[in-house]
């Protein structure tokens, strides 16, 4: 068995034990708690008789281990069960608003590499210098407020103050998009509606810049640190006593080293980006899981509890995955066992 | 990179020239409610359902224009016979499906609210059934005197039966799921705007049906963009930016000062409703009348009136003066409005045979009506002065309907906005304060008081005006007597608006209706062009 | 003493945090003395002073009920640092203790254990905090259990891998060799090692903790009025944007203040500690 092979078994396995206990802990959680769900979801019209029959209907009345029995059984069926909110099936209401939110993180994680790691790289080159202490303010400040707070400041600046962003939504509504991919850029692209599609990006802007401020300042540190660390090794100052020119340093020798550390980091932000993107979404009325995810939260639908949240640790345990695989790709040398988590 | 950014620079700079190109001939009216927008008839219960109801569904009879009172609609003619009451259908009504309105349409509509049970099916229950007579006849069998009834029509959306029945859901029995999954989707109704898409949670598309009974105005928006959940930030900024319209009622009052300010339009709704501070009677220390009336006595109204005002002449609210809002049967006249008396106050406290040290009243709050936390804090406030304690709890509107059904667990003080369903005072008071309606959002004053009920009932089953009028009175003073609640304002709701709008149900009293929604009647609605 | 106190004099950036850190933490402790309406705090009313932009003697400006946000921050800043320190005070030992337990001991004890705390790894942290938020009533007490349920396994993984590299060092092996029992080794010869990265991080993460529960708040999930708190001043203010900017800007920037004070603060530890990322 090729070792990439191997290693991609191994951490799904381990990936799927813990989605298990993911499952176990957040179902727990949402039954033990005081309130009737049943009561909630009918409204406050509803009489007694319906409730009752609604609690049988969800199995309110079963010891919990059951529950948990029925609730594995429709899992395995691609059934996370009915949103006492939206009266629609999770999965439907999740597959609706998660592509939006998903779109948004994307970006933002796109912007963390674009600008975090090109940030690392100068301040790391130019260390000691003004550069490098603007950089570093820089990025304390990106990690030092939560993304709501960016989300606000920008909004005022950007779209109130200075009106050249939009304030809020995905798109204007006189563009209607087949939905193919749910990512709006992409979609507009494949329509092959350009006007669209800088209509799309326009409106992302603001909110996925919010949302990436923090990882892009933690992208920028770790390069640099790691680029610093790689520039005391005595190769490079042979590197530098053979003539090559400095630029060619820092990329070549300096920068690829520490890139392997960089991605680590952006998988384990991608699990803040998913939080923190329930924040953004909210400043800037972004309509992707965060309205949803807040909505069933504040109404005890169990259901749909508890799928958003198995639904958001898949995703961040498969962004690992990736990460992890594309390290073993970059440097085959890299012990696979090393890496834990 | 450099040619990347480059060309994304000219995409975006082409997308901003293209949002503010000129809008195309068709007009859009865009506007926007709290989610959820449930478009089944028989669920349907919110101002956002309402407004949708009644555009995309008509009703038997509508509240008459500018006055008190209800006309005939979809009906030509109606009667009262007896407890019951027989209404003919006008004859020339399509769905929007193409098919014709007959009496089956209304057997079902009624039979189908009735069967689901939800929603605002509670109005009917002194309906035992109702039976059609001809095709373009049905009777309505009342098992007791309701004079309510034919205000109550107005909740009762006529659903196209043949239609619904070609897309039956999963269920049991014969009627399967009563077209619920098709209906929470799609409209079936005879109204003057059709279902373009709907999303409960973002946004409902309407358009104009060119085939209404009534017809509809050339200046009448073409399409209606009808959004769900938007921030009071992103309505201020996008109504000044010309890119919506008119905005919910729950933007708080500094926002429609500054709306206000910039030139926007405030439309008005008055009437039919208050905003009620409910005291629960059924725990201890607000079950001791005097406790109530030093409560009711301390709320400073002045201060709670100064919170909702917008500008001199505009506010969210007018004085109150009693249980009945100002205008409907039993109510006092505006001048009696109601006051602080922190004298009076003091001595029922002394009466009340709970001390102010002994106890810590729970105030809450809605979590979704952001302006009641600062009637919490006022109110926690003017309490203090008495040397009571209080503690100040927000609660999602859903935990909130949730909690109200137990008295133990229902707040000591609850803040509602309540108004009357079908513009009948009836249903504002009845289910507020009879006995059995207890337990509900409308009712967690849990009250149970004799003449109270009686009141009610006289009011309902008398049909003379002044019978009315003489039932609604003597519960008025009875409900000042024993203060189940403070009655802190009586309501009006006010919408900003842009210019691109004229709605003379809303500006012009000579034009209005009496039913809370109703002004939102689109085909009444005048794009301006601008 | 003296080379600590050279790092931060030295460098600006140090200074800056301990500067920033006093005051906030002087604020948040005198505010009694300091705030010009200490009674602001609690459900006060003034509507005569509503809504007004920063003006003497409002350096802030006041709330919608008439309140002076200066004051309120100050209060704010108290409840938050109490959160911090009471939230790190449970998930520090708990955190930490697992972690040495799983790293030096092995075998089927680190698997069950390490698993567990990737179960709590795999949530996003956010998320799980607002899923056990939403479910409890909203209270400070609820609001430290929810952030400290998400945080004790940082500490799991970071002493975890310490106490691995650790126990394979000369003087654990000793240790054992004379027959030092396993608490011993575990509480007296590796923990001491392993301290200087735990303050580290609890510096930096008192920051972070503040910065987490400010979000929760900001979701409708913290403590709840007349409390003040940083969080729910933003969400509450953003409705009022962009007209009512002090609403919002003055407590989003207290926020940054504390976290990035305790950032600065972290980063010079570390370097005083000697401590590797």
């Amino acid at each position: 068995m090729p070792p990439v092979v191997r290693l991609l078994a191994k951490r799904l396995g381990t990936s799927l034990i813990v989605l298990v206990g993911v499952s176990m802990l957040i179902f727990t959680i949402a039954r033990v708690i005081p309130g009737d769900p049943a009561r909630i979801a009918l409204g406050p019209n509803a009489t007694a008789e319906q409730v009752e029959a609604l609690r049988e209907r969800l199995h309110l009345d079963e010891a919990l281990p059951i529950q948990y029995g029925y609730f594995l059984r429709d899992l395995s069926r691609g059934d996370l069960g009915i949103s006492l909110y939206t009266n629609r099936p999770v999965t439907a209401d999740i597959a609706q608003f998660l592509p939006a939110t998903l779109e948004l993180i994307v970006v933002a994680g796109l912007m963390m590499i674009l600008i975090g790691l090109p940030l690392g790289v100068i301040a790391a080159r130019y260390r000691g210098s003004w550069a490098d202490h603007a950089v570093r303010i820089f990025t304390l400040l990106g990690v030092s407020a939560p993304s709501f707070v960016w989300a606000v400041i920008l909004m005022l600046i950007f779209a109130f103050y200075l009106p050249l962003f939009p304030i809020a939504g995905r798109i204007a509504d006189s563009y209607a998009i087949a939905s193919v991919t749910g990512f709006l850029t992409i979609d507009t692209l494949i329509a092959g509606n350009l006007a669209a599609f800088g209509n799309a990006a326009w409106h992302i802007v603001l909110p996925a810049f919010a949302l990436s401020l923090s990882g892009i300042g933690q992208a920028a540190r770790l390069t640099r640190s790691n680029m610093v660390e790689t520039y005391d090794k005595p190769f490079i100052e042979m590197a530098r006593s053979y003539g090559f020119p400095e630029r060619r340093i820092a990329r070549r020798f300096a920068f690829r080293p520490s890139l392997i550390p960089s991605l680590t980091i952006i998988g384990l932000d991608f699990a803040a980006m998913l939080g923190n993107a329930f924040l953004v979404e909210a400043v800037f009325a972004w309509p992707g899981l965060s309205r949803y995810g807040v909505a069933v939260i504040l109404r005890k639908d169990l259901n749909a509890i508890v799928g958003t949240v198995l639904i958001i640790s898949a995703m961040f345990l498969l962004v690992n995955i990736i990460v992890d695989l594309l390290i073993a790709f970059i440097n085959p040398r890299i012990r696979y066992s090393q890496r834990a988590s | 990179m450099n040619r990347i950014s480059k060309s994304l620079a000219a995409a975006l700079l082409a997308a901003t020239t293209l949002a503010t190109a000129p809008a195309l001939a068709e007009t859009v009216l865009r506007l926007d409610e709290v989610p959820v927008g449930e478009l089944d008839p028989g669920k349907a219960t919110d101002y956002a359902d309402s407004i949708l109801m009644f555009n995309i569904y008509d009703t038997l009879v509508i509240p008459a224009q500018g006055g008190p009172g209800y006309v005939p609609h979809l009906a030509e003619s109606f009667e009262a016979d007896g407890n019951d009451f027989v209404f003919k259908l006008r004859q020339d009504v399509k769905f929007q499906s193409g098919n014709p309105l007959t009496a089956d349409d209304v057997v079902f509509s009624f039979e189908r609210m009735k069967a689901l049970g939800q929603g605002l099916s509670f109005l009917f229950k002194n309906v035992d059934g109702i039976e059609k007579v001809d095709d373009a006849t049905v009777r309505f069998k009342l098992s007791q005197p309701y004079s309510p009834f034919v205000a109550s029509l107005v909740r009762l959306p006529i659903v196209d039966k043949k239609l619904v029945m070609d897309n039956l859901g999963e269920g049991d029995g014969e009627m399967k799921d009563w077209g619920q999954a098709f209906l929470s989707a799609n409209g079936a109704g005879t109204g003057a705007y059709k279902v373009v898409s709907h999303n409960p949670q973002e946004e409902t598309v309407m358009a104009k049906n060119a085939d209404y009974f009534l017809g509809v105005a050339e200046v009448a928006p073409d399409t209606v963009r009808f959004r769900y959940g938007l921030e009071a930030a992103t309505v201020r900024t996008l109504i000044a930016q010309g890119e919506h319209d008119i905005s919910s009622q729950w933007l708080p009052p500094e926002v429609l000062k500054s709306l206000a300010a910039d030139g926007a339009q405030m439309l008005k709704e008055t009437g039919g409703g208050a905003f009620y501070i409910k005291m629960n009677t059924a725990k201890p220390p607000l079950d001791d009348v005097n406790c109530r009336l030093a409560l009711a006595s301390a709320y400073d109204y002045a201060s709670g009136l100064k919170m909702v005002a917008v500008t001199d002449d505009v506010a969210q609210g007018s004085p109150s003066t009693g249980g009945v809002p100002v205008g409907m049967y039993g109510a006092k006249p505006a001048s009696d409005a109601m006051n602080r008396d922190l004298e009076k106050a003091k001595e029922h406290l002394a009466a009340c045979k709970y001390k102010p040290e002994d106890f810590n009243l729970e105030i809450s709050w809605i979590g979704e009506v952001p302006i009641e936390e600062r009637f919490a804090l006022l109110m926690q406030a003017n309490f203090a002065e008495l040397g009571i304690k209080s503690e100040i709890r927000k609660l999602p509107w859903a935990l909130f309907t949730e909690q109200v059904t137990k008295p133990e667990n229902t707040p000591n003080i609850s803040q509602i906005f309540a108004n009357a369903v079908t513009g009948d005072p009836d249903t504002l008071l009845y289910p507020m304060y009879h006995s059995s309606a207890a337990g509900t959002w409308q009712s967690p004053e849990y009250l149970k008081d004799e003449a109270v009920d009686a009141a009610l009932e006289k009011g309902r089953a008398e049909t003379s005006d002044e019978g009315r009028q003489a039932a609604y009175t003597a519960l008025n003073d009875r409900l000042m007597e024993i203060a189940p609640s403070i009655y802190a304002y009586d309501r009006q709701s006010i919408f900003a608006a842009s210019n691109r709008v004229k709605v003379p149900a809303l500006s012009d009293p000579a034009k209005a209706f009496g039913l809370d929604g109703f002004g939102f009647t689109f085909r009444l609605m005048e794009m301006t062009g601008e | 003493m003296k080379r600590a106190a050279y790092i931060l004099v030295r460098n600006p950036l140090s200074l800056t945090g301990v500067i920033l850190i006093t005051l906030v933490v002087f604020g948040a402790l005198f505010a009694d003395f300091i705030a010009p309406f200490p009674e602001h705090r609690g459900a006060v009313v003034d509507f005569a002073n509503f809504n007004k932009p920063p003006e003497w003697p409002y350096l802030f400006g006041t709330d919608l009920v008439g309140r002076d946000l200066f004051s309120r921050i100050l209060y704010a800043y108290r409840i938050s640092l109490l959160l911090g320190v009471v939230v790190l005070a449970i998930a520090v030992p708990v955190g930490v203790t697992i972690g040495l337990v799983a790293g030096y001991i092995g075998g089927w004890t680190e698997y069950v254990l390490m698993r567990i705390t990737d179960v709590f790894l795999s949530i996003p942290p956010l998320v799980l905090a607002m899923s056990m938020m939403g479910l409890l009533e909203p209270t400070l007490t609820n609001g430290m259990l929810a952030v400290t349920a998400m945080w004790w396994p940082w500490y799991t993984r970071l002493v975890y891998n310490l106490t691995r590299s650790e126990k394979e060092e000369g003087y654990v092996l000793a240790a054992e060799v004379i027959g030092a029992s396993k608490p011993h080794i575990i509480f007296r010869e590796i923990l001491p090692n392993c301290v200087p990265s735990i303050v580290t991080k609890m510096t930096l993460d008192l920051g972070f903790v503040i910065l987490i529960a400010s979000s929760l708040s900001f979701l409708g999930l913290g403590v709840q009025p007349p409390t003040p708190d940083l969080g729910s001043m933003v969400a509450d203010g953003a409705k009022y944007l962009p007209d009512s900017w002090w609403l919002t800007v003055f407590p989003g920037l207290a926020i940054l203040v504390a976290v990035f004070g305790f950032n600065l603060l972290g980063d010079a530890l570390r370097d005083i500690l000697g401590v590797d990322q």
